[in-house]
């Protein structure tokens, strides 16, 4: 109970926060939207009628902020400058491709991690163990925009064997279910394997370390003096005791793969909330940045909240903190 | 020990390619032939032996700009890094230090900024503050701060409960007086270690923002080098990637492996305790 209200203060933070920034900063970027003297100066008259109710700048600053508050409940986050479409819609139609990507990706990692770190630990100090560990330090710290340029150019251009660019090809019309998840699965392939990339080296590192730690316990020497085969002490005595501080790392995980999932979605063509969040950008379009934000702000606290709550499940000492 | 020899190849790779690179910031004016600003050649030059990595769109000489771009990576990762940690250090000081209230307030603070995901809010910010150079640096070290806040803040706290301190404190000595004395020496290394995170981190974002399109529009940093790069249709498709790409991209992943590699590097020499590796 305490964890959760610790999640809606900082969820009130965050929306706060999403409130303040342009109404406090200095230049008024949002009257700018409304004022015919600037270059920002909105000419579409309906767009303008639009922003001009959202915002409410002529009103009291509470009543902005009521406004405001009521709107992100019931999804009404404003109108696309760029687009003259709802912000809430936009993000309907391009939340599944993040989640799609990030999700896959998350998965692919935390499974390679936890596989590859145990065998890491179980063969520390070997050359093997070794050069896992310096390609996890490379994956993990490389930056993902180049990793995925690489991929994209050896992948994409040079074999031609996966698509460039897109979350799915352009006007397809597919005959069944089956070639709409192929073509679907073809176009995610590079994208989540750039991310994956990402994630899985900070991952395995994390593995091989909590696992080399358990190695030393008394219990893996009971364990390994009752004769258990090798396979039992690794994956069900080693493995296991160290999958508690994996589970804990995964809300900072979900928020890592959200940083590198605008870096891919940008450079992938990738149809999620990275790419609308990038071309936001380009054209000033403030509704969009600032719903992007918050939308995947609340996405990665309920990924945090429900990590926590596995862990509390998990981990009995962790019940009652 | 065999372990010893091994470690301490973090730090001299690391090192070894930070000089590298710093002194190619430093000899900029010596080492790139041309000024990466002037109009040096036709536009998409081939690498020749005029420019030995050839032309951009607006017939600039790539190398110059790469060997000028360095500087900029360093000057934000300097200036981030200190910011960082100067903040964290003071929020996580003030935290350990004086503890109650004051610290569950700073110590949600950085709950709340360690949860949320970093690149959007940058974005946010970095659209509503503008993109100049001195604002990219200003808002990383706004973001970054929390990581280095927890480490101090931690140590702080064991700190005051060893025999030494409590000793201290109960022979009359000030605050003021712990922390120089007894705290501060203690919290050095960290400081050290911190510093050289915060700058991988910084140089990645930089880069990354600028590649986004928000960056210094006038700066012509790596970042910004690879979002010109992309923007040139079809540039995937023939081989210029090859000189106008590839380096700049190169150029910032070797620096952020070797900020990476310092940093453990100096961790696990100053301490042995934490080794990562």
């Amino acid at each position: 109970m305490r964890r959760l209200t610790g999640y809606l203060l900082t969820l009130w933070i965050v929306l706060t926060v999403n409130f303040l920034l342009p109404r406090l900063l200095p230049g008024d970027p949002l009257a700018a939207l409304l004022d015919p003297q600037n270059s920002d100066y909105v000419f579409d008259a309906e767009v303008r009628a639009a922003l001009e109710a959202y915002y409410g700048l002529d009103r009291p600053l509470p009543q902005q902020y009521a406004r405001y508050l009521t709107g992100a409940v019931t999804g009404d986050m404003g109108r696309s400058i760029r687009l003259n479409r709802p912000v809430g819609k936009l993000v309907r139609t391009h939340l599944p491709w993040t989640l799609l990507l990030t999700g896959t990706a998350l998965i692919l990692a935390s499974l390679f991690g936890l596989l590859g770190g145990t065998e890491a630990a179980w063969r520390r100090g070997t050359w093997s163990d070794r050069v896992l560990v310096i390609a996890g330090v490379v994956a993990g710290n490389a930056p993902v925009y180049f990793v995925g340029m690489m991929l994209l150019i050896l992948f994409g251009a040079r074999l031609g064997w996966l698509p460039l660019a897109g979350g799915r090809t352009p006007f397809a019309r597919y005959d069944t279910s089956l070639t709409a998840v192929a073509d679907v699965g073809k176009h995610l392939l590079l994208p989540a394997l750039t991310l994956t990339l990402a994630l899985v080296g900070g991952k395995f590192l994390l593995v091989r370390n909590n696992v080399v730690s358990v190695l030393g316990e008394d219990f893996m020497l009971v364990a390994r003096a009752k004769g258990l085969p090798t396979g039992r002490l690794k994956w069900a005595h080693a493995l296991r005791n160290a999958l508690l501080p994996f589970v804990a790392h995964l809300a900072a995980h979900a928020s890592m793969a959200i940083t590198g999932a605008v870096f891919i979605e940008t450079l992938f063509n990738y149809p999620g909330m990275g790419r609308l969040i990038f071309e936001a950008v380009g054209a000033r379009d403030y509704p969009v940045i600032q719903g992007v934000f918050l939308v995947v702000s609340t996405v990665v606290l309920t990924a945090n909240l429900l990590a926590d709550v596995l862990n509390a499940h998990l981990d009995p000492r962790l019940r009652e903190a | 020990m065999e372990r010893h020899r091994h470690l301490g190849s973090e730090l001299a790779f690391g090192l070894t390619l930070l000089a590298l690179l710093a002194a190619i910031a430093l000899l900029a004016r010596v080492l790139a032939p041309y000024d990466p600003h002037a109009f040096s050649g036709q536009p998409l030059e081939r690498p020749s032996l005029a420019h030995i990595l050839g032309t951009n769109d607006a017939g600039q000489d790539i190398l110059s700009e790469l060997v000028y771009g360095a500087r900029i990576s360093l000057a934000v990762a300097l200036g981030a890094a200190v910011g960082t940690v100067v903040l964290g250090t003071l929020v996580g000081g003030v935290a350990g230090t004086v503890g109650g209230w004051l610290d569950g307030l700073l110590m949600r603070l950085v709950d709340v900024l360690m949860t949320l995901p970093r690149l959007p809010l940058l974005i946010l910010l970095a659209a509503f503050l503008g993109s100049g150079l001195a604002q990219t640096t200003v808002v990383i070290a706004l973001l970054f701060w929390p990581a280095t806040a927890r480490v101090i803040r931690a140590q702080v706290q064991s700190l005051r409960q060893r025999g030494y301190v409590r000793m201290a404190r109960s022979f009359g000595g000030g605050p003021g007086y712990v922390l120089r004395r007894h705290i501060l020496p203690q919290i050095g290394p960290l400081i050290v270690s911190g510093l050289v995170t915060a700058a991988g981190r910084a140089v990645a974002m930089e880069a990354g923002l600028a590649f986004l399109g928000l960056g210094d529009p006038t700066a012509k940093s790596w970042g910004l080098m690879m979002r010109f790069a992309l923007n040139l249709p079809g540039l995937l498709l023939t081989d210029r990637w090859l000189w106008w790409l590839l380096p700049p991209g190169l150029c910032v992943t070797l620096l952020i492996l070797a900020l990476t590699f310092t940093g453990i590097g100096l961790e696990n020499h100053l301490h042995p305790r934490l080794r990562r590796l």
